[in-house]
């Protein structure tokens, strides 16, 4: 998405005392999949006359402070009307209080508005949100648009802010936005989920269930079939000399096909076997442990049923006996399985 | 309540809900997460609409060697705190048009192992104190690591609240109950939904640059270089593919081999219950022929009988053991069982498909 490649200047300061001024060393935003779509959900969530609306990004700086990770964010209200904007800071604060007690890890690194246009209230906000005290400073405050114009692409910018003005008076009420490259990233824990959500993005009524091991399997292979077939037809077509050959594609294919292992036989044979056979022994075994277990269970309940009028102790003590000895036996079984496992 | 509102039959997880949710359990693994969820219940369906993670009290160091609360995130759902800070997050929720209604909780798992006490009074406490259609996630963060995303629905079923509140888990209260380990909980299916704008977002990311790809690489650092070649977008999650069997069977074994433990221990309480039960039996059947003996003479030497009940004072039966422990312990087995039969159903899959493709030979004969 950031196909726009950025050039920093640095320029020269506003006239704000030295020392005030937020830095606007360049930096790197990265932006995780949950904040996103916290904003593309307030997005919706707005009152029908609003335009846009804003709210506050929270997350984590590195250490030297040239990258900012958009973590989380939570929505703010406010209202614009032709020659003012209010800001509900009340409830800004209370609401970053409460964030920060569930996660004391996480700052405020910026705020974020849901159209990508950049007006003097923008500036305002954006003076707000770097200022000291409750604001970001010393660091830069990032401001985030997405825009969610309908019927458009959604276009995602990130920037920071320069001082600018010639007094002290206009300085507070401006500031010039300085576009910062942006990436969205995600981590491996991330990407399961997101997967699926991805799998209702061409459904009718936008939702997908929850699949099990073996379907998304089943979904995985495909993709991977279907790649080849693509591959495939692609180097036939070369080979047809229908489509340009190319060298750097020749080698990419061939360095992929490289990676294929080679194994001999017989230690195929014998890894397979070993592993099928640890596989469907532990199968077996968890089965076999329920089953015990639940009739160890029904056992120690159920006895009614077996002796008819006698009280409830007199059967149930040899049925905990058998159910002792059910138990030692499970006990000792995956254990040995273990021990095979170990040498596998 | 004036009409009685259909049962729950399912849960609609809303796209920034199943992030968030990640987010939090992930970055706490492999200790316990908890959080509040709110949606809204529409037509037997509740819809989860967004949530929020509950702090977790930090245990100040001294108290370190206290066993009071081992995991205080487990139990922070009921905690006290934390009613007021989920009903003042709720309330700031309301503010920003957020779906004001807590419809439950949430919680990380690490291979299944969720069907704990813990679990149990959080949930129960959910549907006795706060709202009776209340339902508890549970994200599985290792079995989602693997490929799939595990998230789970479960509310406790009528018949398990009506014995949990009051403490009916005697052998003869389960028999006279009939409650088996399956119906401790009711498990509702999961379905995801994204918002337009999610979706429209999504499409957005996987097709990043679709006029470009005519263009054929100059080189292969350029081709390496290209967006192609970086596995950014959201496309296909091969993690399902990789053949790492044995870390999972492992901790497999190692957890049902708890159960196992936690189940000779629970025998091993009620036998002992038994023993102890069977001796006190034996002395008070003594003590009553004892005293019958004494009542006989007396009754022949015209002297006022001795009360024969009064064992009941002079003896006390020990208390039966819960088997409510055993109960939830079998359950727990049961999901194993089931998770490993989910997973040997994919591995074995996969192992007999690289053994096809590394030996063709033995495949064609």
């Amino acid at each position: 998405m950031a196909e726009d490649s950025f050039l920093h200047l640095a320029r020269p300061l506003g006239p704000v005392s030295v020392g005030t001024a937020p830095t606007t060393a360049p930096l790197n935003v990265v932006i995780q999949p949950q904040a996103i779509f916290s904003v593309l959900d307030h997005s919706l969530r707005r009152n029908v006359d609003q335009e846009r609306v804003i709210g506050t990004l929270l997350g984590t700086r590195s250490e030297d402070g040239s990258e900012v990770e958009v973590r989380s964010a939570f929505a703010v209200g406010h209202s614009e009307a032709e020659d003012q904007v209010e800001v509900d800071m009340e409830y800004h604060k209370q609401m970053l209080a409460l964030h920060l007690k569930a996660n004391p890890r996480e700052v405020l690194v910026g705020w974020y508005a849901t159209a990508s246009e950049l007006n003097t209230f923008s500036a305002l906000i954006q003076n707000f949100y770097s200022g000291q005290g409750d604001g970001t400073w010393p660091h830069p405050a990032v401001h985030l648009t997405v825009s969610t114009e309908a019927g458009k692409d959604l276009e995602t910018r990130a920037y920071i802010s320069a001082p600018v003005g010639v007094t002290a008076e206009r300085a507070a009420d401006s500031a010039a936005f300085i576009p910062v490259p942006y990436e969205l990233r995600y981590g491996e824990a991330d990407k399961s989920g997101l997967e699926s959500i991805a799998n209702a993005k061409d459904a009718e009524d936008r939702s997908a269930s929850v699949t099990s091991d073996i379907e998304s399997l089943e979904r995985a292979i495909e993709e991977v079939l279907s790649m080849v077939d693509r591959v495939s037809r692609y180097v036939e077509s070369v080979i047809d000399e229908e489509t340009p050959a190319s060298t750097a594609m020749g080698q990419f294919l061939l360095n992929a096909l490289a990676l294929a292992p080679k194994v001999e036989p017989a230690d195929i044979e014998r890894d397979f076997n070993n592993h099928i056979q640890d596989v469907l022994v532990v199968s077996y075994l968890a089965n076999t442990v329920r089953t015990q277990m639940e009739l160890s269970t029904r056992l120690a309940t159920a006895q009614l049923t077996l002796g008819s009028g006698v009280g409830a102790e007199g059967p149930s003590t040899g049925d905990n006996q058998r159910n002792q000895r059910g138990g030692k036996n499970q006990g000792g079984r995956p254990r040995q399985d273990r021990t095979e496992e170990a040498r596998a | 309540m004036a009409e009685i509102p259909a049962p729950l039959a399912a849960v609609q997880v809303e796209a920034l809900v199943v992030m968030k949710i990640i987010k939090h359990c992930s970055q706490t693994f492999p200790s316990t997460a908890t959080g509040g969820i709110v949606g809204m219940d529409v037509d037997g369906t509740l819809e989860i609409t967004n949530t929020f993670p509950f702090p977790v009290v930090e245990v100040p160091a001294e108290s370190h060697f206290d066993n009071a609360a081992p995991n205080p995130a487990a139990a922070a759902p009921r905690a006290k705190a934390n009613a007021a800070y989920s009903a003042e997050m709720i309330r700031m929720l309301r503010e920003v048009n957020t779906d004001a209604n807590s419809v439950g909780w949430y919680t990380s798992a690490n291979m299944g192992n969720f069907v704990n006490m813990n679990v149990i009074e959080n949930q129960f406490y959910y549907q006795s104190q706060l709202n009776e259609r209340t339902v508890a996630l549970v994200h599985d963060v290792s079995r989602s690591s693997q490929g799939s995303l595990s998230l789970r629905a479960f509310r406790l079923s009528s018949k398990f609240m009506a014995a949990f509140k009051e403490n009916k888990f005697t052998s003869e209260d389960l028999q006279k109950s009939n409650l088996r380990h399956p119906d401790i909980f009711e498990e509702l299916p999961v379905k995801l939904h994204n918002s337009h704008l999610i979706t429209s977002f999504i499409h957005q990311l996987q097709c990043p640059t679709s006029t470009a790809s005519t263009e054929l690489p100059p080189s292969l650092a350029a081709l390496e270089s290209s967006p192609f070649a970086k596995t950014s977008t959201l496309t296909p999650n091969f993690d399902n593919l990789s053949l790492s069997i044995d870390p999972f069977l492992e901790k497999n074994c190692d957890l049902l081999l708890d159960s196992i433990e936690t189940h000779n221990t629970e025998v091993n309480n009620y036998q002992y219950y038994q023993r102890v039960l069977g001796r006190e039996q034996q002395k008070i059947n003594a003590w009553k022929q004892k005293r019958a003996q004494e009542n006989a003479s007396r009754a022949t030497l015209n002297q006022p009988l001795l009360p024969e009940d009064e064992w009941q004072r002079l003896f006390k039966l020990p208390a039966e053991p819960s088997r409510l422990e055993s109960m939830l312990n079998t359950r727990q087995v049961d999901q194993y069982a089931r998770q490993v039969d989910s997973f040997v159903s994919s591995s074995t899959g996969k192992m007999f498909a690289i053994k096809g493709n590394l030996l063709p030979n033995e495949t064609s004969n």
